[in-house]
């Protein structure tokens, strides 16, 4: 049953690849740099023996994950101190409500005044944004924790510390670990753009430098490897998140959370 | 000596709109080994007078002791079964954890392994030890609860309202088992319900609260002979007559 859908998938992105083959092909659209999918897969060789594209992925990927790191342990720290202080949450929210809707891509020149065409400036652009929906959730998780659980903690005599790592962190657990998804989503597409204006190094700067030394076949297929690394980091955080926590990843309505 | 005593206890509850009273004047003694239930309708304090014994709470007039000293907080010996099951368990645990959680921080790897495992036993859930909660009915999860609780070891267990979510059958089943864990432990129990025949079915004695504030309306000895039985106890008419006049103290309608 689901071979059958893997396979009806697959089906479905072959069926694109030649619809756009065959536009190209057939001179149906007319643009000087759209190269047709054979093409771009021709260009992977080079991209491997004379690009460099290893090294690329590796500042890419490496860069993704520093921002995001840090991202994830400003968000739930903060977060954590959010949702168990009542006064930290009169003297916080308000900052953060404001500062949050700013659009992220608007940083990149701020950074760059700050810190230059480096990977600080390229860091300052992922991590900010990226803390969000880690800040959000962890504080929402822990506000919503139902209070019957702290009953349990109270009532087993568990001493604060025990109840806050044992109890009070995994019942958040879950909506925190999707906000950690998301905002690795967010990192690795911030990383990308910092690449494009602040730091050039990494796959967002290969795509522009393809671009410009028109190369359509090597920048798509650079665009494609982007994409690809996409698929695999949020593929290896749930991995992780089936590791970490068995008991709540595996159970039909994970992603709802509520038992 | 009592295991609880409790004298002209009152709780009030300070909202915007000024205060309520929850509890008016409740005196009585729990004795040692014995099944006190409490019945009363909706809003008549039985969680809130639960809690007080717990220690989750502080009443606001009178005194509440367990064992000679003021309850000031949860005490030692003392365990707690929640109706509300699937939020009293830790879905991320197994039953095994979940049934260690109160002892694994205090005993040896060993000792914790033997009475988790004893617990179980007493529920009959040896088989289901790696199991998570939410992949087991209600009746086995609400059985979970009740052998984290008996893993403590604890003198006391205090129940609230802990077989109202479940079906007839299932409530049947685990009344019987209730009785049978009080015979292998010896624990005393104060058992909160709204089910007049379970009140009577379980216990040494009933007490009724009534109204709002909750008073104390009745404390009846029930006569019955031990070991109940789920037909044969219900239908002697010593039952039926209890039955009755724990119905006319609740208030017709409960």
């Amino acid at each position: 049953m689901s071979v059958m859908r893997m396979l009806r998938g697959l089906g479905g992105i072959l069926l694109m690849l030649l619809t756009w083959e065959a536009i190209v092909g057939s001179g149906l659209a007319v643009y000087d740099y759209l190269p047709a999918p054979t093409a771009i897969a021709a260009g992977l060789p080079e991209l491997i023996y004379d690009r460099g594209v290893i090294g690329e992925i590796l500042h890419t990927v490496g860069a993704t994950l520093l921002g995001w790191a840090i991202a994830v342990a400003l968000g739930m720290s903060i977060g954590a101190l959010l949702g168990s202080s009542r006064a930290a949450r009169d003297y916080g929210l308000t900052s953060i409500e404001l500062l949050r809707p700013m659009p992220a891509v608007a940083l990149v020149p701020v950074a760059m005044l700050l810190f230059g065409f480096s990977i600080q400036t390229e860091l300052l652009v992922i991590v900010i944004p990226s803390i969000w929906p880690v800040l959000v959730s962890t504080m929402r998780g822990i506000m919503t924790v139902p209070d019957r659980l702290e009953d349990v903690a109270r009532t087993l005599r568990l001493g604060r510390v025990e109840t806050v790592v044992k109890v009070l962190i995994p019942a958040a657990a879950p909506a925190v670990l999707v906000a950690c998804r998301l905002s690795m989503t967010t990192a690795l597409v911030l990383a990308v753009v910092a690449e494009m204006i602040g730091n050039p190094e990494g796959l967002g700067y290969a795509v522009v430098r393809e671009a410009q030394a028109l190369h359509p076949d090597l920048m798509f297929a650079y665009v494609l490897i982007a994409g690809m690394l996409g698929v695999v980091l949020n593929a290896g955080l749930v991995w992780l998140g089936r590791l970490m926590l068995p008991g709540v990843f595996n159970r039909p309505s994970a992603i709802a959370g509520s038992p | 000596m009592a295991i609880f005593d409790l004298d002209k206890v009152s709780l009030f509850y300070e909202m915007r709109t000024g205060a309520r009273e929850v509890l008016h004047d409740l005196t009585f003694v729990v004795g040692e080994g014995e099944i006190l239930t409490v019945c009363g309708a909706s809003g008549t304090g039985k969680t809130s007078l639960l809690r007080i014994l717990a220690g989750l709470m502080r009443q606001t007039g009178g005194r509440a002791r367990f064992r000679g000293a003021d309850i000031t907080g949860p005490a030692d010996g003392i365990a707690l079964v929640f109706q509300d099951y699937s939020n009293a368990l830790l879905q991320w645990r197994t039953v095994a954890r979940n049934v260690a959680l109160g002892i694994e921080g205090k005993n040896t790897k060993e000792e914790v392994r033997g009475r988790v495992a004893e617990a179980l036993g007493l529920v009959g859930l040896q088989k289901n030890a790696d199991d998570y909660p939410w992949q087991l009915s209600g009746g086995m999860q609400q059985r979970v609860q009740i052998a984290r609780a008996l893993a403590l070891k604890p003198s006391v267990l205090l129940m609230d309202e802990p077989f109202a979510a479940l079906d007839a059958m299932t409530k049947a089943t685990l009344q019987d088992e209730l009785l049978r864990v009080r015979l292998e432990t010896g624990a005393s129990i104060v058992f909160i319900t709204h089910d007049i025949e379970e009140a009577v079915y379980l216990g040494d004695r009933v007490a009724v609260l009534r109204g709002t504030p909750g008073r104390l309306a009745a404390m009846f000895d029930v006569d019955l002979p031990r070991p109940r039985e789920q037909v044969a106890t219900r239908e002697l008419p010593a039952f039926l007559a209890l039955r009755h006049k724990v119905h006319d103290a609740i208030g017709g309608h409960a």
